[in-house]
């Protein structure tokens, strides 16, 4: 700990300083006096040379200045204690165990065992000539004082595992020694451990994390291999292959919770048998992934990416490479839904939905369920957005000349899209170079979006509206607005969340939610659509509950813009 | 008074001796006093004679690195013949090897 410094109080800074500005300490355990002289007129003119005759001064010695010793030269023979019994005593203590010891020996034998208890280098009697032993003490207390920072820069203080850089290098230093051996990648993550940080304090996280990272010690050290804190509450193993990690799981998790049974759950991803030939970085991505499906699941704390994860991971890789040319050669369908008022005996057309699909030359129709969420998790969303817009825009403008009608088409505008200052002047641009009214364009904008940051979004929603836009805002009641927000939002239509629909007409189902949010569409004095309606019973009771507008599979699926004009020429 | 020339007629390796002490002559010397007039050499006696061989070996281990280390080959050379013995705790008569040592012993002493 000593030159390094670990010490936290303001004594052990001073003694630091002070050990910066004299020489280098050196401690001669040695109770004859011809060899202790011999050695002490070897180092005294580089070093502070310190003396012990007996291994129990000699110990007094250490605990006394531990913090300022750069080195030990240990007689094996004293007259109280074994040289072997002193540098076991040395290996058990955390700070003295840092300082680099030399034994002195005239025998072989206990040559090898004193390097083994921990001594790092032997002089054998009689000593070899001054300038080797001057050398020897140089390199060694020069290697400790290079271990010792690298310790101190490798290590996450908080649990003395390896930091996230070191880790990868030691882990790439694995593989190296250990080649073709089969080898997992572990990464353990705290559920909810922003809660716990919360509810409980950083203190009691921390103290969460250390017994982790001693469980996580205590692991590699039984079974090899090396171990890190990435960051925050994630733990990563890179150790010898084994068949099931449940008894991992179980000991973190016990450690973790420390006496509070079952308030801290751990999950933990394994990539079993790693690919290296896949970046080591990637290894842990995988592993990680495997531990995200089981994020909010209860019973299972143990998950492992297997072959339909990978190929969900490099489907999505796929799509994602892919995006570009799928936009440039407009493989990305423009669709719309009619929706209908059912208010009149006669339901009627009154608007439509546009929707993306995405017809890929060798995958076929991709789902938006797949493509769309991927797209909004690295901001591509946006471009796709923009896409499906001016198709949408120039498809209103077409049907204008042909068949000389159209009705209002709702687009979705993400939450990217909100945050972008330059959207009034893109959606500016779309109304103008097609030639379209402001009220041909409606806005979906999704309730989650105005949860995040309401202020900001209220205030381009409203800019919006004095533009002339109509906006919707989609899903409503998934979001969690509180009632009070809702009520001060500048909006001019509720979308009802597709999941009431289906719920409510599933097998037991209700229809009560359905009933407040038509309340409060009404006490908003706007219209209610609801989509997902599938059959003439849905209709019909969502008509009864007082539901305006209809959209969904009983009406029709989402059509390409040909068929729509079968609907607009009706 | 102990010299060099009297410490190399004795058959010390004087040359091994003086390199081990940076050849500086007067340390070395000050040194092959302190070393000629360890009390271990009788304790040594006393030790064996008396049947403690466990004894017996810490010191005559203790005396044959200190002899070595400067190069006093008289003596050092029944030390650690005697070392070896007592290391593996050989039931032998050590009379003639510890009056070899007193005789080498006394010798250097006789140099003083």
């Amino acid at each position: 700990m000593s030159k390094a410094g670990m010490s936290m109080d303001y004594a052990g800074e001073d003694r630091e300083r002070v050990a910066a500005m004299r020489k280098r300490q050196v401690l001669i355990v040695e109770d004859e006096f011809v060899n202790r002289e011999i050695l002490k007129a070897y180092l005294e003119p580089e070093y502070e040379v310190l003396c012990a005759d007996t291994g129990g001064k000699a110990r007094e010695m250490i605990r006394a200045g531990f913090d300022t010793l750069s080195l030990i030269l240990l007689d094996l023979n004293l007259p109280d204690l074994h040289g072997m019994d002193i540098l076991r005593w040395l290996r058990e203590d955390v700070h003295f165990s840092k300082i680099p010891v030399i034994v002195m020996t005239s025998d072989k034998e206990s040559e090898v065992e004193s390097l083994t208890i921990g001594a790092v280098d032997f002089i054998t009697k009689p000593y070899p000539m001054p300038k080797v032993i001057q050398a020897r003490v140089r390199r060694i207390i020069e290697l400790n004082e290079t271990r010792d920072l690298i310790r101190e820069t490798s290590r996450d203080h908080l649990t003395g595992l390896f930091n996230r850089e070191y880790f990868f290098h030691y882990a790439e230093q694995y593989d190296h020694f250990h080649g073709e051996e089969p080898t997992d990648a572990v990464v353990m993550d705290v559920n909810h451990f922003r809660m716990i940080n919360e509810r409980y304090g950083k203190a009691f996280a921390d103290e969460v994390l250390r017994r982790i990272g001693i469980a996580v010690k205590a692991f590699v050290k039984q079974n090899g291999g090396v171990a890190c804190r990435r960051e925050a509450d994630r733990f990563l193993v890179y150790c010898p292959h084994r068949a099931d990690y449940t008894a991992l799981a179980e000991e973190v998790t016990a450690a973790a919770g420390g006496g509070m049974k079952g308030k801290i759950r751990i999950r933990l991803g394994v990539y079993s048998g790693v690919d290296k030939a896949v970046a080591m970085e990637q290894r842990f991505d995988r592993a990680k992934s495997a531990a995200d499906t089981i994020r909010n699941s209860y019973n299972v704390t143990v998950a492992s990416y297997d072959d339909a994860l990978h190929e969900k991971e490099v489907y999505a890789e796929r799509l994602l490479d892919e995006f570009q040319e799928a936009i440039d050669q407009k493989q990305f369908l423009v669709f719309f839904q009619p929706k209908f008022d059912i208010r009149p005996e006669k339901p009627a057309l009154c608007g439509a939905e546009a929707l993306v699909r995405w017809k890929h030359p060798e995958l076929g129709m991709i789902s938006p369920g797949v493509f769309i969420p991927l797209f909004e998790s690295n901001g591509l969303v946006r471009e796709l957005d923009h896409y499906v817009w001016r198709e949408a825009a120039a498809q209103i403008k077409a049907w204008k000349q042909n068949p000389g009608k159209t009705v209002p088409v709702s687009i979705n505008v993400s939450r990217v899209d909100m945050m972008d200052p330059d959207l009034p002047e893109i959606l500016r641009g779309l109304i103008e170079d097609n030639g379209l009214a402001y009220g041909d364009l409606h806005l979906e904008i999704t309730e989650s979006a105005y949860t995040q940051d309401a202020k900001q979004i209220a205030d381009t929603v409203n800019t919006l509206r004095d533009m002339g836009f109509v906006i919707e805002m989609d899903d409503f009641g998934s979001g969690y607005s509180s009632l009070n927000m809702v009520t001060t939002l500048p909006i001019d239509v509720l979308k009802l969340d597709m999941g009431f629909v289906r719920s409510a007409f599933s097998e037991g189902g209700d229809t009560r939610m359905i009933r407040v949010i038509v309340d409060i569409a009404r006490s908003l004095n706007v219209p209610m659509i609801a989509e997902g309606v599938e059959t003439k019973e849905q209709m019909l009771a969502l008509k009864e509950l007082g539901c305006d507008i209809v959209q969904g599979y009983y009406f029709s699926r989402p059509v390409p813009a040909n068929e729509f004009e079968a609907f607009l020429k009706a | 008074m102990l010299t060099i020339d009297a410490l190399r007629a004795y058959g010390a390796d004087v040359d091994d001796g003086l390199r081990r002490c940076m050849n500086n002559e007067g340390f070395y010397l000050k040194l092959v006093e302190k070393a000629a007039a360890d009390p271990s050499f009788e304790q040594l006696r006393e030790a064996v004679e008396g049947g403690d061989l466990g004894r017996g070996f810490e010191l005559a281990h203790a005396l044959k690195g200190v002899t070595a280390n400067l190069s006093l080959t008289p003596v050092e050379t029944p030390v650690r013949e005697i070392t070896e013995l007592l290391r593996s705790r050989t039931e032998t008569d050590y009379g003639p090897y510890l009056d070899r040592i007193a005789e080498a012993k006394q010798k250097l002493t006789a140099l003083l």
